[in-house]
């Protein structure tokens, strides 16, 4: 292995290794304490959105239960309340596909370093195996292994990018239009607590996309992104 | 003038020969009847026109319908007979003078069971038109008083054609107006009866000095009897405009295809035998021709709009204009749109009304407004036009739409004229914020029983993120994985670039070697062929220093004996060994070999190359 492969792989491991350190040893906290702390944790956006579906507040409910999912997407109690809230909310069902759900299969941000990882694992060994005559094969089968951790990473980056664009009706019937207006007749009513895809965004209102895949505009005041824009 | 009891004995002779002509192709038909009635409004004084249309074959007498309150009497019938493949149609109008009593709404009954009854409003006071008291056409009022005046209009007030066939007369209001400005007038076209067989087009204008808009699609069309003779006028109504200031002569004309006496008037005693030109037609007295009468020129003055007084937002607007505001609600939340409207009103050159309405402002937000016109006039020329502009509210209070104006010149005034409307009075509340990141003050709230099936709430942990973005999309990761992907697949591309160098050197050093290699197998034959020992051995000890030399990597020319005998075994170190000896040998004592031998020492040459060449 050459002296720049040695120094790459270093410094690979070294951002794994800090990005591991990112989250400290888990020790509860009292609740009162959520609003005050800075950032977001899946279990403090679980149980608010508990708080909201408890309060009859679908829209917001159905909202933090989804970044609670971002954060957490394999905790089966933000399914299980999530579904719940849906279904007594006259909701339709998850409409994630299968291949979202099954590139969603761990915490978006392990597979991302797993993805760092793999990419490094693979760039090395191509770059050993280069000038070596000896071991090409290990260093094939090396440089396969990061290939694949990297495509599982690039797979649920896909998988997570329409979420993003997502947000949440929290008004209890939002009027869609065809224009950013308010004068026109709506074309249909959106029910609180519906994820719609944001299309753009004009003086106000919001073109959105709804499951149905009907398109019109909305009041951006009633609605919530799901990952907040900066 | 004929008289018009020697007309009626004229045209009822003509009747009879016809139906006798007629009889013999007669076959049964199906009788229709209907009625009309013109105008269908008028005032107690006046009178309307029934017309009861009968055709087909055969003949069926209508009783004159009986109504309280008004009087029928006939003043007149028409008949009309047509062959059509070979069918006799004979169709009958009888025209009847209707004159109320009193004032009030009166359903006249259809002439048959199964027709439609009519309705006929009497007013007190003379809103309607009479179709007998003017000779206007039926159903319209005329723009300007005195148009169509009188029953038997005298032909001073018209120019009819040479042969009295037809003319064009043009009604407008005023023969000075200023540029820009949109007048009504009225195109008549005079056609007589039985004289002019059809109108070829629309009147046309025969200046490029005006325009003229919104020409009615379809003429109003009522007979009018002009010197006692019966004409069918085609009234058209538009807006005239002037393009630019001056003086000009204005006409109209319409194509026509008339019906032309052959002999002249004062040979001619058809006219008077027959008396009408339908039976002149007949027995070859007129011949048909496409004429275009014209109208009379009419003297325009334009006028050019004043440059003094004219406001800087002026945008081309000449008429009579009111405007008045309103708003959508008086109440509304900040950031909330409202719409608030302009209505402008009166008569005028409406395609130049504009208005930007109201300006941005630090407490409105407004949007470019939108316009749409309601006409009250089929022309246009009166009725309202109304501009929608949202605006949004961003701050919380009582705010004031600020007054709109508008500016136009007016005409009857000559200068020019501002229009404003009041103030409007806005009461903004602030807007509803939701803050999504706080838990619902759930004590003393009653919490919703539909969602009792939720799992408990879970420990918080201090595991915090500073973004829900996942990493992927954060810019610094996303440059720092960018950034390691270049690194690698640059530096693998260096690598591998490198490489291929390397290999491409060692390649070229192979050729050159079997090059030099070939040469020096040649030069080995040559000199066994010359018998010449020293230069055979030397290239055999050449031969085998490339080759030794590109095995043991070393130069070539620094392979000795001694190299030999410690790198090589057996039989080749033997062979080789003494190769090298006998070139020493042959060089520096001159010995002679048999041709035997340089065969031997070729194929042990050839041997070790051979050996030496990679595979």
């Amino acid at each position: 292995m050459s002296r720049a492969s040695r120094s790459v792989l270093i410094l690979c491991l070294a951002m794994f290794a800090s990005a591991s350190r990112a989250g400290p040893a888990p020790t509860p906290t009292p609740m009162a304490a959520e609003p005050a702390a800075a950032g977001y944790s899946a279990p403090a956006l679980y149980n608010l959105a508990n708080s909201f579906a408890r309060a009859g507040k679908p829209g917001l409910a159905v909202l933090n239960y989804e970044r609670a999912r971002l954060l957490d997407p394999k905790d089966p109690d933000i399914e299980a309340n999530l579904r719940h809230i849906r279904e007594t909310s006259g909701l339709p069902p998850d409409a994630r596909s299968r291949f979202q759900r099954a590139a969603q299969f761990a915490d978006p941000r392990l597979l991302a370093w797993v993805g760092i990882f793999g990419l490094s694992l693979a760039g090395i060994a191509a770059w050993v195996r280069v000038g070596s005559k000896s071991h090409r094969r290990k260093l094939l089968l090396a440089m396969w292994v990061g290939i694949c951790m990297l495509g599982v990473s690039v797979a649920n980056g896909v998988a997570l990018w329409p979420v993003i664009h997502e947000a949440v009706v929290i008004a209890p019937s939002t009027p869609v239009r065809v224009s950013p207006v308010t004068e026109e007749e709506p074309l249909f009513v959106l029910p609180e607590a519906a994820i719609v895809a944001v299309r753009a965004e004009h003086d106000g209102f919001v073109l959105v996309r709804a499951q149905n895949d009907r398109s019109g505009w909305v009041p951006g005041k009633n609605l919530v992104r799901i990952v907040p824009t900066r | 003038m004929r008289p018009p009891v020697s007309r009626r004995n004229g045209l009822s002779a003509a009747m009879l020969l016809l139906s006798l002509f007629a009889s013999a192709v007669v076959s049964a038909a199906a009788l229709s009847v209907d009625s009309s009635i013109e105008p269908s409004q008028i005032a107690l004084g006046e009178s309307a026109r029934l017309t009861i249309f009968t055709s087909g074959s055969g003949t069926l007498s209508v009783p004159l319908p009986v109504v309280p309150g008004l009087e029928f009497r006939v003043v007149g019938t028409s008949h009309r007979f047509q062959l059509i493949n070979g069918m006799a149609i004979e169709s009958t109008s009888t025209i009847v003078r209707v004159t109320p009593e009193e004032a009030g709404v009166f359903t006249i009954p259809g002439p048959t069971p199964n027709s439609p009854p009519l309705v006929l409003r009497v007013t007190a006071t003379g809103v309607g038109s009479s179709s007998f008291g003017n000779g206007a056409a039926p159903g319209s009022a005329p723009l300007f008083p005195g148009a169509g005046a009188g029953a038997s209009a005298s032909a001073s007030g018209l120019h009819l054609t040479p042969d009295g066939s037809a003319f064009v007369h043009l009604e407008i209001p005023r023969h000075e107006i200023f540029v820009g400005e949109s007048v009504p007038v009225e195109i008549q076209v005079g056609m007589r009866d039985g004289f002019v067989e059809s109108l070829n087009g629309l009147p046309k204008l025969n200046s490029d000095d005006f325009t003229l808009n919104n020409l009615s699609r379809q003429p109003e069309r009522g007979p009018r009897v002009i010197d006692g003779k019966p004409f069918t006028v085609y009234t058209w109504h538009s807006l005239l405009a002037a393009v630019k200031p001056g003086n000009y002569s204005l006409a109209f004309e319409a194509p026509l295809t008339v019906r032309m006496r052959t002999r002249p008037l004062s040979e001619s005693k058809l006219d008077d035998l027959l008396g009408d030109p339908f039976l002149q037609n007949i027995f070859g007295a007129t011949v048909q021709k496409n004429i275009d009468v014209q109208s009379p020129a009419t003297e325009m003055s334009v006028l050019p709009l004043p440059a003094q007084g004219r406001p800087p937002d002026f945008g081309g607007a000449v008429g009579s204009f009111k405007i008045s505001t309103d708003i959508s609600s008086n109440k509304t939340t900040a950031g909330d749109p409202l719409t608030l409207r302009m209505h402008v009103s009166g008569a005028g050159n409406f395609d130049r009304v504009e208005s930007s309405m109201l300006g941005g402002s630090a407490e409105w937000k407004t949007y470019d407004p939108k316009a749409s016109f309601n006409a009250t006039d089929p022309l246009g020329y009166r009725g309202e036009k109304i501009f929608e502009q949202p605006i949004i509210a961003s701050q919380a209070g009582t705010h004031a739409v600020p007054p709109l104006s508008f500016n136009y010149f007016d005409p009857t005034t000559r200068r020019y004229e501002t229009a404003r409307s009041l103030p409007l009075e806005v009461a903004v509340a602030p807007a509803v914020t939701v803050d999504t990141n706080v838990a619902p003050a759930i004590a003393g709230t009653p919490a919703d029983q539909s969602h009792g099936g939720l799992r408990p709430d879970h420990v918080v942990t201090d595991a915090r993120v500073a973004s829900l973005t996942p990493l992927y999309f954060q810019p610094a990761f996303a440059g720092c994985a960018s950034g390691l992907a270049l690194l690698f697949v640059g530096g693998w591309t260096l690598l591998r670039r490198r490489e291929r160098q390397r290999n491409d050197q060692e390649r070229e050093r192979q050729r050159v070697r079997a090059q030099l290699m070939r040469a020096l197998l040649d030069k080995m034959a040559a000199a066994a062929a010359g018998s010449d020992t020293a230069v055979f051995f030397s290239s055999a000890r050449s031969a085998l220093q490339q080759a030794l030399g590109a095995r043991w990597q070393m130069a070539p020319e620094l392979i000795t004996i001694a190299d030999v005998e410690a790198r090589l075994e057996g039989g080749d170190r033997v062979d080789v060994r003494q190769i090298f000896a006998l070139a020493d040998e042959a060089n520096y004592s001159g010995t002679d070999l048999e041709a035997a031998d340089f065969e031997h020492w070729t194929e042990v040459v050839r041997r070790h190359l051979s050996a030496g060449e990679p595979s």
